[in-house]
């Protein structure tokens, strides 16, 4: 097919094409596995100016996004704050609550204090030994007093009924041996109702009523059973 | 003994280049123009073959040298900010068409004036 001047040349001839064919296939073998590999994605055919749009424009939006997630952090970390703050008040309302009802004698309390008893000697109990009793336990500093297992509270009533026959305390009938117990310093409730002279115990006792009192590690009171109930008064807005 | 060479080549090309690691996207573009420029001075050379003025010095140079020249314009074309690969292909296929048609007018008439050769023996 090719003809040539020399038969010489014939030689240096094919070995030149033996070598560029060598070449051209291999790499042209080479250049088609490159862009299969990289022809899988269409962002591999982009240029390079394009990408670089592209990549500007990725850039753009992520850092609006960004923004836009710190914003948002923001907002959530603020909601958190609130709901944290919340959260205390509530708390510290649930402890005011609790104080409150510990103090108006809403729960089961307990605690050091004196257990006193009284029962009928030569004279019978009335109400005024009571309210003897409870004032100076008040005095003497109890925080908690019950008169068989009810409540003293501010508003309890301790009054002779039928002449003089029964006792109410919080409108409910109680009777002897009365149980008036006490929480509070028990060391400091015990002297002063035993103190000689002046104290409940030994006048209680001159009087012909017998009482006695003891002191105890653990004194349970009961809640107050009955209901709080406000029909008049009002709160003065000031 | 050209063709038993052309053969062998290919096949030992294509077993090499199957076997050749891959190469960067970035730089495939280079490839590419090499390829072209290469395959131009095949077709200049068969061209050149038909016309019976084919000289391998020529040859051989315009295969490497066109190839690496394309790549250095590519290069400079990137560097300068100017798609220069474009103008090298317009003028590589160009030509390449250029020898095709070349190539395919030598056998047409060649192979008309056989024809006419044969009925003119017929007749």
């Amino acid at each position: 097919m090719k003809k040539f001047k020399f038969r010489k040349d014939i030689t240096a001839v094919t070995i030149v094409i033996f070598i560029v064919c060598i070449v051209l296939v291999s790499v042209t073998l080479m250049q088609f596995r490159t862009i299969e590999q990289t022809d899988l994605t269409e962002i591999e055919n982009m240029r390079e100016s394009e990408l670089r749009t592209a990549l500007s424009e990725w850039k753009t939006k992520y850092e609006e996004v960004y923004a836009q997630l710190l914003d948002v952090n923001q907002k959530i970390e603020e909601y958190n704050k609130t709901i944290i703050d919340n959260e205390a008040a509530a708390e510290l309302v649930d402890e005011e609550l609790k104080e409150s009802n510990i103090q108006v004698g809403k729960t089961d309390v307990y605690g050091e204090g004196v257990i006193v008893t009284l029962s009928d000697g030569d004279r019978s109990v009335t109400s005024e030994h009571l309210l003897d009793l409870v004032n100076e336990l008040r005095y003497a500093g109890a925080e908690a007093i019950s008169i068989n297992e009810n409540r003293v509270l501010a508003t309890t009533d301790i009054i002779d009924m039928a002449d003089y026959s029964y006792i109410m305390v919080n409108l409910q009938r109680i009777e002897g041996p009365y149980v008036i117990k006490a929480i509070g310093n028990k060391e400091q409730l015990s002297s002063i109702l035993n103190l000689k002279g002046s104290g409940f115990i030994p006048k209680s006792n001159t009087s012909g009523i017998n009482a006695s009192s003891k002191m105890e590690n653990k004194v349970e009171i009961p809640k107050y059973s009955g209901e709080f109930e406000i029909k008049y008064m009002q709160e003065v807005e000031q | 003994m050209i063709l038993i060479a052309i053969i062998l080549g290919c096949v030992i090309g294509a077993l090499i280049g199957i076997n050749l690691p891959m190469i960067s996207y970035t730089y495939s573009g280079y490839l590419a123009i090499a390829i072209i420029a290469a395959l131009d001075s095949v077709f200049g050379g068969i061209t050149s073959t038909l016309k019976k003025n084919f000289d391998l010095k020529i040859f051989v140079s315009g295969f490497f040298g066109n190839a690496i020249l394309a790549m250095l314009l590519t290069y400079l074309g990137q560097k300068l900010n100017v798609d220069i690969y474009l103008a090298a292909i317009v003028v590589f296929v160009g030509r390449m068409f250029n020898n095709l048609g070349i190539i395919r007018r030598y056998y047409i008439e060649k192979w008309s004036f056989n024809k006419e050769k044969k009925e003119e023996k017929e007749n």
